[in-house]
């Protein structure tokens, strides 16, 4: 991971320009929130004092008990109005961050957007935001907080200086240490959490391969190494919630020792009366507020360490050429009003007469796999197979293509004009894709074939029967309405690729792109396949990975990929006569 | 309403070793309590002695023992804890490895029906409720019941008046609390509900952005994105409502016991029923209740959500295998003899249909006999497979392994004598040497190196940075599928069984590892009894008899020599027009 400053108050400073006037007015709210229990404590003080008599001036009893109620009934009002306002702010705050993440990602190329793994990301959209949302929220309250405790100190300095330093003094000190502290905890939290996470796998390994077990008579050891995971976990857990109870502990004890104190110092003079009962009672209540207040600002502090932390880790997601700053760029939410659906087809410009590669080379990070200096040439309407060993570059090759990864060196031109931005440039109408394992979206079948477009009824059908979809989608019982995805119906493998490849003919490119239809259709499917495309869809461009004959037969040209480079470029019979690399993949898929 | 006695029901014989424990636990926790309700009576005997203008050591010594008493309050719940998470997890631990042993014990037929999933929700979250369950019910529910019960008590002691107003006030705070949060629970599963459907959207998303870059699709994924944080935003408000209403209770309960305080303590001391002290007493366990109810309260949904956990832990424990292993026979020592006599069988589960999967089939094989099985997909190779490693039984007829039928022979001697090797190696997470034995620490380092040798994995185990101890990656574990096999070979390898079985990897290997996999197939076979379901050519070579099955029957069987000079057996024609659809 690169080291990369994060300026974290401004980030943080962006997101409340972003929402100025809420924000404002949460500043305000929960001042009030805080530093209204002020009142209470001076109620209880006059009441202990009227009683035993210290005072006989000002409020009786039952007035007393009216302010009381008139409190909480403010207090309440404010709080609703403040946790309203502050639902809304955070709300907003939340989505920007996640809003301006999932734009980036799409902006980057493709096929490597991302270094994490879906999961990694998507603790950073959940985990890293609420985290920051929470220590942004946090920022009002320390307002609050400061006027209540530096009021507070005010009213106890009045009754005594002294015991006012004696007690407050160490008491802050200690709580502020103890809640620093807690980070500690969460390295426990996390040692529990990753033994947690042991234990799951063993048993998702162990339950997934119940017949190798089973077959091995090898349950007896298994179950031994599970008791010794569960074993781990359990030293792990007790050390998270000891830890906790014990800082807890520290909070309650910090507050009774400082009660103890009061109680010490003014043995004598309470016994003298200068001390009061009333006194005493604004000592007590205070106490549990400022203990809180100095727990709540360490918890501020390794808070804000921590909202550095899950910044870095949000923009890291990014990409390393993404500014920091875009997390919080302000951009309209659409949260409430009118929403048009966006127009996904941009007008068509230049229709395709050639696309034309030159030199192109890429290889992974890291990585020996790739392709080098790759140049070829498609003229509009014709049909390119490409073809090749496993691991030969194919896939790279129409990824580097279509700027689904970013070429080191080379370039795409269309129509003889570089193309400058290529992930931009080839989208529909001008290109459609189908990668080699395709993803469908947890929608219906018919929104996973449109994706926004606004399509008529005849024309998805037509791209359901191009893609041999027909009799598939007529066999489900919901038809085109129904949920596909990873949360819908299983299709198979073959049931994906041919949506998908519906999905591509709906968009009514110039170019089709096909990874490789052949690792999830048959023979059979895939000759209809082919035969529907030429007779059909005959004006359009097609670039296909394959290996199998029907495809090869029908190629206008075939680009024999061997180790990253270009082997053989030419038709069927002359690559045979020619090509032994082609030969060799031609003979090997007969057999 | 709180699953008590179907907890106690579960638990209790986890519960009985650790007796001590919680006896010790209990004596805690109620010793605590009894500090912490004391303590304001210190503080009432130091205002009332002020007052008076007692001695000031008297004074003093109710300081000193006040905060001996909270520190020792302190110390106590600390170690409470302790001891309610250590019984918690170690009887949990206890019944969550006897839930995955029984689950482990139970017969193919209910693991197809389960993904591990499921099984790992089952096993570590339904169990882990259970946890939780011990240390919230006993800490907090039981704990602040005895603490709210006691600190009532002693009002009742005080003054019937101060005891009725403060049960009302218990029991208002109580009540309104619960129910307001019944009424706000709802809102925010909503909100949780919604949270997951977009995390859900997100994983989608970021698992397809080539999908959707290539397609256009951006413009409208970020559609989608709108329109689930518009739903999401009103659920959201809603459910920070619920909380202030609970917020907002909590407040007016104060007010509440404060405007109680205030009432009732004006007017008994100036009765002079009370003194100034124990006006104060009051003020002090008013305030001590609240929290006691608040605790109450948060721990209620938990312990309410954790009745459905406990069911579904029940049911599992109730199921039974459908393969009892009664057998006590053993088998003979070197390649064993194999017969079907008859057999039929048909998976019998919710996901088939009942129909026959093989149908009569009828064989006898010498010991140290190889079998080339062939057929289709769905011809009844695999199971044919899994019958003779008794992961079912036949619905007729009957297996005999060396003789003897399969049902008899002892469990752990007809594992050690019987091995199969399958198309997919599923490896652990975990180091070479765990992989290859199991976990199973018995095995020395010798024997296995001895294997790897043999198998010609020596070089590549050596190489690895830390040999045996290497980790390896779950599923494939980053290796070639060749590499794969030859692993499981030699898993096999370490028991040396008389009788294997062998599905040979289908997918194309490099020409190194398959030189690899064909010296072990031959080394696997020597002196061995073997079925070879074959997807290659040169496999079929080493078989000396040929078995062709078709949708559950036996369709040809014969020395492969003889067949192969039969010009119109099946088998011939095979080898003539090439085998690619019968090896699929």
């Amino acid at each position: 991971m690169t080291t990369r400053r994060i300026p974290t108050a401004r980030l943080g400073l962006g997101l409340i320009k972003y929402q100025k006037g809420r924000y404002a007015a949460n500043v305000f709210a929960w001042a009030s929130i805080w530093v209204m229990p002020m009142i209470p404590a001076l109620i209880t003080k006059a009441f202990f004092d009227r009683i035993t008599g210290e005072q006989t001036a000002g409020f009786d009893v039952p007035t007393l008990v009216w302010l009381v109620v008139v409190y909480a009934f403010g207090r309440i009002t404010v709080m609703f109005l403040g946790m309203w306002n502050d639902a809304h702010l955070m709300f907003r705050i939340a989505t920007l961050m996640r809003r301006n993440m999932l734009e980036r990602i799409f902006e980057l190329p493709g096929a490597q957007s991302m270094k994490e793994s879906p999961g990694e990301a998507i603790s950073r959209f959940r985990d890293d935001v609420d985290e920051n949302v929470e220590s942004f929220s946090w920022t009002v309250d320390m307002i609050g907080l400061f006027v209540f405790t530096g009021l507070a100190i005010w009213i106890l300095v009045g009754i005594d200086g002294l015991l006012t330093a004696l007690v407050f003094g160490p008491s802050i000190a200690v709580v502020y240490l103890a809640a620093i502290a807690r980070h500690r905890i969460k390295k426990y939290r996390e040692a529990s959490r990753e033994a947690t996470g042991r234990i799951t796998e063993a048993l998702g390994e162990t339950f997934g391969s119940v017949q190798a077990i089973k077959v091995a008579g090898a349950e007896k050891p298994m179950i031994a190494h599970f008791r010794m995971l569960n074993d781990r976990r359990r030293s792990a857990a007790i050390k998270d919630k000891v830890l906790t109870a014990m800082l807890e502990s520290l909070f309650w004890n910090t507050i009774n020792i400082g009660t103890g104190i009061i109680l010490i110092v003014a043995a004598s003079s309470m016994r003298s009366g200068e001390f009061t009962v009333g006194e005493f009672a604004v000592f007590v209540y205070f106490l549990g507020f400022v203990t809180d207040a100095g727990f709540f600002l360490g918890l501020f502090i390794a808070r804000y360490q921590q909202a550095a932390v899950s910044f870095g880790r949000m923009v890291a997601l990014m990409g390393d050429d993404a500014p920091p700053l875009r997390l919080v760029e302000p951009v309209p939410l659409h949260l409430t009003g009118e929403i048009q659906p966006p127009d996904v087809v941009p007008p068509h410009l230049a229709p395709l007469e050639t696309l034309e590669v030159r030199d192109l080379t890429f290889h992974y990070p890291a990585s020996d796999d790739g392709i080098d200096d790759v140049s070829f040439a498609v003229p509009a309407g014709s049909f390119t197979v490409i073809t090749g060993r496993v691991g030969a570059g194919k896939t790279t090759l129409l990824r580097a293509i279509l700027g689904l990864v970013k070429p080191q060196r080379g370039e795409v031109l269309w129509n003889g004009e570089v193309v400058e931005e290529p992930a931009e440039f080839f989208i529909p109408p001008r290109s459609a894709y189908t990668p080699q394992v395709p993803r469908l979206f947890s929608m219906s079948l018919m929104e996973n074939l449109l994706m926004g477009r606004l399509d008529h009824e005849t024309e998805v059908q037509s791209a359901l029967a191009s893609a041999v979809m027909e009799p598939d989608v007529d066999a489900m019982p919901e038809g085109l309405a129904t949920l596909v995805g990873p949360m819908g119906v299983r299709l198979s493998g073959g049931q994906v690729q041919r949506s998908a490849t519906a999905r591509m003919f709906v968009r009514r490119p110039d170019l089709l792109v096909f990874d490789d239809v052949s690792s999830a259709l048959d023979v059979e499917t895939e000759r209809v396949l082919w035969e529907r495309l030429f007779r059909e869809r005959s004006g359009v461009t097609s670039l296909v990975v394959s290996h199998r004959h029907p495809a090869l037969q029908r190629a206008d040209q075939i680009v024999v990929m061997h180790q990253g480079r270009v082997a053989a470029i030419g038709r069927l019979n002359d690559l045979l006569a020619t090509s032994p690399e082609f030969r060799a993949l031609w003979e090997g898929e007969a057999e | 309403m709180i699953p008590v006695r179907a907890y106690w029901r579960l638990l209790k014989k986890y519960l009985r070793p650790l007796r001590a424990r919680v006896v010790l636990l209990a004596v805690l926790l109620f010793t605590g309590i009894a500090f912490q309700v004391a303590n304001p009576q210190l503080i009432r005997a130091f205002i009332d002695g002020a007052q008076e203008g007692q001695d000031i050591s008297r004074l003093l010594s109710y300081a000193a023992i006040f905060i001996l008493l909270a520190v020792g309050h302190q110390a106590l719940s600390v170690l409470s804890t302790y001891f309610a998470e250590q019984v918690g997890w170690t009887a949990t631990n206890e019944m969550r490895a006897e839930l995955a042993e029984h689950l482990l014990e139970l017969d193919m037929s209910f693991h197809k029906t389960k993904t591990p999933g499921e099984l790992i929700e089952r096993i570590d979250g339904d169990v882990t409720t259970l946890s939780n369950f011990f240390s919230a019910f006993v800490i907090h529910v039981v704990g602040n019941a005895v603490l709210l019960a006691s600190v009532i008590f002693l009002m009742w002691r005080e003054h019937p008046l101060i005891g009725i107003g403060m049960t009302v006030f218990a029991l208002v705070a109580g009540v309104l609390m619960i129910g307001l949060q019944a009424v706000a629970i709802p809102w925010w599963r909503e909100v949780r509900g919604k949270r997951a459907e977009f995390f859900g959207f997100l994983g989608e998303q970021l698992g397809g952005t080539e999908d959707i870059r290539a397609n256009g699709a951006v413009p409208y994924m970020m559609h989608r994105f709108t329109l689930l944080h518009r739903e999401w935003l009103p659920l959201e408000v809603r459910g920070r409502w619920g909380f202030s209403m609970l917020w907002a209770t909590s407040i007016a309960v104060y007010v509440f016991g404060l405007a109680l305080v205030f009432g009732m303590g004006s007017r008994l001391l100036t009765a002079g029923t009370i003194t100034i002290g124990s006006v104060y007493l009051v003020f002090h366990y008013t305030e001590l209740i609240r929290h006691p109810i608040d605790q109450i309260r948060t721990q209620m949904e938990d312990l309410q959500k954790a009745g459905a956990g406990i069911a579904r832990v029940e049911e599992l424990f109730a199921a039974r295998t459908q393969l009892p292993e009664t057998g006590t026979g053993r088998l003979p020592t070197g390649p064993l003899a194999l017969e079907f006599d008859g057999v039929t069988f048909a998976y019998r589960d919710d996901a088939s249909d009942g129909e026959s999967v093989l149908d009569g089939v009828d064989l006898a094989m010498e010991p140290g006999r190889v079998l080339g099985l062939l057929g289709r997909t769905g011809s009844g190779k695999s199971t044919m497979a899994r019958l003779v490693t008794r992961l079912y039984d036949p619905t007729n007829g009957v297996i005999r392994v060396g003789g003897s039928d399969l049902r008899d022979i002892e469990r752990d001697d007809r594992r050690a004598r019987v091995g199969m090797v399958t198309q997919e190696v599923q490896l652990f997470r975990a180091t070479v040497r765990d992989n290859l034995t199991f976990f199973d620490s018995s095995v020395d380092d010798d024997h296995i190196w001895q294997v790897l040798l043999e198998l010609g994995l020596g070089d590549w185990v050596q190489g690895l940075p830390d040999g045996l101890d290497a980790m390896l990656e779950s599923g494939s574990g980053g290796l070639s599928a060749g590499q794969a096999q030859l692993l499981a070979f030699a898993r096999i390898f370490l028991r040396d069984p008389g009788l294997v079985i062998l599905d040979e990897a289908s997918s194309r290997l490099d020409p190194a590892t398959e030189v690899l996999i064909e010296r072990a197939v031959d080394r696997l076979l020597t002196d061995r009894t073997g079925i070879v379901i074959a997807h290659r050519l040169a496999t079929v070579d080493r078989a000396d008899d040929i078995l062709i099955l078709e949708r559950g029957r036996v369709v040809e069987h014969g020395p492969r020599e003889a067949l192969a000079a039969d010009p119109e057996s099946r088998f011939a024609t095979l080898l003539r027009t090439g085998m690619e659809e019968l090896l699929a």
